[in-house]
């Protein structure tokens, strides 16, 4: 307690100029320089970030790093890979991480499946937020009867068991696609599903601080000066909602990447022969006596990369909201 | 609100109610069922009288109908509860047996006439109860062309019997079935088919059927025969009092007791077992190991993944039994409709197919030889028709796939860049264990050409009703397709798979709906010869112009895998290649 005391005492100039006025030498820091100084003494989180910043790179330039390790491409079967049997091989160097049931080379695999994993995670979570965040202000804001009819929508589609609910999209958009065509079977179902399962959760989180926020004399003074609601709702309340935004959908992308492999596992996901994490999960499930990379490998993946994001997420709400404690 | 709420309730408690007193009714039959004396022929070497099993399986049946159903599976099913006038024995794949006959037919010389003897003794199983006469058969030949039941093998095999037709109206009498006495049937013919006839009479499909019983459910719409089935062999489907097929749960299991009604006296089978449940929607690669240690007994329709195939080969020996089914796999491709209805773009992807890779995806060499045209080794015309090397075609030639001869081919179709740039075509799978394999690697052969493929993977079963049976679906490709023979001629292996005039609306086994009359022609041409060496000879000379005309792509001649636990005696019958229930037992 004496250390985060101590903390707050330190850290806490920029939050309001009621404190202590020390020495003049001290210039006054912007809040995103206070962040950054937060943030750069967690480690782990750096660790972490640094490890995203890769796997962003590793996703959009698989190709280039697959051709420098001389992997053959993702989709390529190679049935000469396969033994008598047809069972998959382990040849070390050739293929640095062995090949799957059909003779695809699972490092390129496990590369292109990154591109899958982050596409899905990042365009679902984009979607989760921008839509959670409209509906979370509205209803919060305006309360009455628009907070009823959207916080009890929620509460409806919340009642959902979401993965059943994902399942049955899932097989029900596959071969036509859905809502007319406006989402194409494959990866846009798959996005679809996860960005309306986690943009729930975001607009209640959103609707709980517009509650408070919009109970604040800012607000209150923006109000008496004739401001429009939109313009309260976009300038005054929006930006103080940065901070739990980033947090939250920090917090939300591991998540989803794990939403996505678990419709990908379940056969509702990524279409074949895309590689996905939880396909490959999915399909090694069957022959993991005999060949154990083919799930390792991916699933290795599979665990850094939620985890990396898991600690970003946390660091980033330390040096936000450092008040908040552990 | 709370008064409607309470409404449904009351209402599923009441329907629950129902459902219990249904299973009570059921539980007391079993009793009855265990406590009559069974058979008293002696079990086959080692197997013990009495006892269950568990046959796992990865889809459900197609029909328990037995007048419908056209599928090895379901036959595993209709050989232990039905007894069709004739049936083939384990260990003898090759002769047919008397099994509700009591002797072999007798075809008239000019082939126009067959007639039958039947057994006396044999019973119905509950609620029908009473011996079966030779008007049961013939309802049972009459009813397979009911538009109701739309049998897909009566059309082409017994089609030429005098006043068939298929898709008749329910209760249309057959004039060429005559009955003279209670024991005889006779059947007249327009041509002189009387030899595959009586072939065609070892099919489930000629087990009898009680008109007086089933007359109301075959005049649906579609025939719920299936749900208040009679047996007539040693097995019959769990029933409650009023004959309904409770131990029936689509898509879960089958529950299969002994038939009461069955006397050991008038049959063969010793029939061992005092039942046995099939279980369905497992997953091959648990169900194969589930077997292989002994929590389950034998496996039902799949084929255990490559790795277990390896391991019923050096851990497991002795549980695993490879039988040649006189079968061929193939990729079927829609030949009625664009792109496929071009012959050129057909040739081009067989050019391309990687067949070795397929096979592979199946566990290589150990199940069976990459086919290099239809009729399979030991059935007459495969020689004929080129041998293990095939006809000599140059988009044949490599085994391995050839892009060069493939390109020519896309150019002839009039595709100057060598690949196909057409729109996106549907491909339907299956979506587990091999057959998700065999789909993705014939994706990625299409690919090859040009082809946009869209994958769409679903269960077996459905795959088969809900598309590539239903030829108004508009599927492109079905790639997890097989066509075994249905006895040991080799009309019973093309001619439902490439017979324009077999094309049916629902429940349809020409997957490529290939329907090209100089085929056609021929094909009804062959069906009349006799002689055995022109019959093959024919036959052959039609499997070569199937390959000419790139028919489909045939890529395995099956061993079909099957396997059983340590301890099962399990006995196989090579003519279905399956487990033969009614010789299997205990250890």
């Amino acid at each position: 307690m004496s250390v985060g005391a101590a903390d707050l005492l330190t850290e806490s100039e920029g939050e309001g100029n009621l404190a202590t006025a020390p020495g003049a030498e001290i210039a006054a820091r912007s809040p995103l320089q206070l962040f950054w100084r937060r943030l750069r003494g967690d480690k782990v989180a750096l660790i972490a970030l640094a490890f995203i910043v890769l796997l962003l790179l590793i996703a959009v330039l698989a190709g280039p790093i697959r051709k420098i390790f001389g992997a053959p491409p993702p989709n390529l079967q190679d049935s000469g890979t396969l033994d008598d049997f047809g069972t998959p091989t382990y040849d070390f160097p050739k293929h640095i991480m062995g090949v799957d049931d059909l003779g695809r080379d699972v490092f390129s695999r496990v590369l292109y499946g990154a591109r899958v994993s982050l596409e899905v995670a990042l365009a679902a979570t984009g979607i989760a937020v921008a839509c959670g965040t409209v509906a979370g202000m509205i209803a919060g804001y305006y309360r009455g009867w628009v907070d009823t009819l959207i916080s009890r929508s929620i509460d409806v589609l919340l009642a959902f068991p979401i993965l059943l609910l994902g399942l049955g999209l899932g097989s029900a958009c596959s071969l036509k696609g859905c809502l007319g065509g406006v989402i194409k079977p494959g990866i846009s179902v798959v996005i679809f599903i996860i960005s309306l399962s986690s943009s729930l959760y975001f607009a209640r989180i959103i609707r709980g601080q517009v509650l408070s926020l919009r109970e604040k004399e800012f607000i209150e003074a923006s109000k008496s000066l004739g401001a429009s609601n939109l313009r309260i709702i976009f300038k005054e309340v929006l930006p103080n909602l940065v901070a739990p935004i980033i947090v939250y959908s920090t917090l939300i992308i591991p998540t989803n990447i794990l939403f996505e492999a678990a419709l990908s596992f379940l056969g509702v996901g990524v279409k074949a022969p895309n590689p996905s994490w939880g396909q490959m999960i999915a399909d090694a499930v069957s022959i993991f006596n005999t060949a154990w990379w083919y799930m390792f490998f991916p699933g290795l993946a599979l665990l850094l990369t939620v985890l990396a994001f898991n600690l970003v997420g946390d660091g980033l709400q330390d040096a936000l909201n450092p008040k908040s404690g552990r | 609100m709370t008064r409607s709420f309470r409404t449904i309730g009351l209402g599923a408690l009441a329907a629950v109610a129902l459902a219990v007193a249904g299973c009570g009714g059921g539980g007391s039959d079993e009793k009855s069922t265990s406590s009559t004396p069974g058979g008293k022929k002696a079990p086959l070497n080692g197997a013990k009288k009495g006892g269950t099993l568990s046959v796992v399986s990865q889809a459900d049946f197609v029909d328990i109908d037995c007048g419908k159903a056209y599928y090895q599976y379901d036959y595993m099913l209709c050989y232990a509860t039905q007894r069709p006038l004739y049936s083939y024995a384990p260990g003898d794949p090759n002769n047919v047996q008397p099994d509700m006959a009591a002797d072999k037919p007798e075809i008239s010389p000019d082939g126009k006439t067959v007639t039958i003897k039947i057994r006396t003794g044999v019973k119905f199983s509950p609620p029908v109860n009473r011996e079966v006469t030779s008007k049961d058969v013939k309802y049972a030949i009459e009813r397979m062309f009911f538009s109701s039941v739309n049998n897909g093998y009566a059309g082409s095999y017994m089609g030429d019997i005098v006043g068939a037709k298929t898709g008749a109206k329910p209760g249309t009498k057959i004039e060429g079935i005559e009955t003279p006495d209670d024991q005889t049937i006779v059947i007249k013919l327009k041509k002189g088919t009387g030899a595959v006839v009586a072939q065609a009479l070892s099919l489930p499909g000629s087990a009898p059927v009680p008109e007086d019983y089933a007359a109301k459910y075959d005049a649906k719409a579609q025939s719920t025969y299936k749900n208040f089935v009679v047996s007539t062999g040693p097995y019959m489907i769990q029933q409650d009092a009023q004959g309904k097929a409770i131990g029936y749960k689509a898509g879960k299991t089958t529950t299969v007791v002994r038939n009461p009604n069955w006397d050991a006296k008038t049959d063969r089978k010793p029939a061992p077992l005092d039942g046995f449940t099939f279980k369905s929607g497992n997953d091959p690669a648990v169900a194969a190991k589930q077997i292989y240690q002994g929590t389950a007994q034998v496996s039902g329709d799949f084929a255990p993944l490559p790795p277990d195939i390896k391991a019923g080969l050096t851990q497991y020996k002795g549980q695993l039994n490879l039988n040649p089914n006189g079968a061929f796999r193939y990729v079927a491709m829609n030949t009625s409709k664009k792109p496929f209805n071009n012959v050129d773009i057909r040739r081009a992807v067989i050019a391309a197919f990687d067949r070795k890779a397929i096979q592979l995806s199946r566990g290589g060499d150990t199940i069976g030889d990459v086919a290099s045209h239809f009729l399979p080794p030991g059935i007459p015309g495969f020689e004929e028709a080129g041998g293990q090397k095939g006809p000599s075609l140059d988009y044949l030639a490599n085994e391995r796939g050839d892009m060069a001869v493939a390109q020519k081919y896309m150019k002839a179709a009039g595709f100057p860049s060598g690949k196909y740039n057409g729109p996106e075509i549907t491909m339907i799978g299956v979506n587990t264990g091999t057959g998700k394999k065999a789909a993705q690697v014939t994706q990625a052969q299409f690919e090859k050409v040009g082809f946009k493929v869209n994958l769409k993977l679903v269960t077996q079963d459905s795959m088969y009703s809900k598309f590539c049976q239903i030829p108004k679906s508009g599927y492109d490709v079905c790639p997890n397709v097989a066509w075994g023979k249905d006895f040991n001629d080799p009309q019973s292996l093309l001619d439902v798979p490439f017979n324009g005039e077999n094309i049916i609306q629902e429940g349809n086994s020409n997957h490529a709906l290939f329907d090209d009359p100089e085929i056609n022609q021929a094909m009804d041409k062959a069906k009349l010869i006799v002689d055995l060496q022109e019959r093959a000879q024919a036959w052959g000379k039609i499997d070569t112009q199937l390959m000419e005309k790139g028919a489909a792509i045939p890529w395995l001649w099956d061993k079909q895998p099957n396997i059983n636990s340590k301890d099962v005696n399990a006995v196989l019958n090579e003519f279905t290649s399956n487990w033969d229930l009614n010789y299997t037992g205990l250890k």
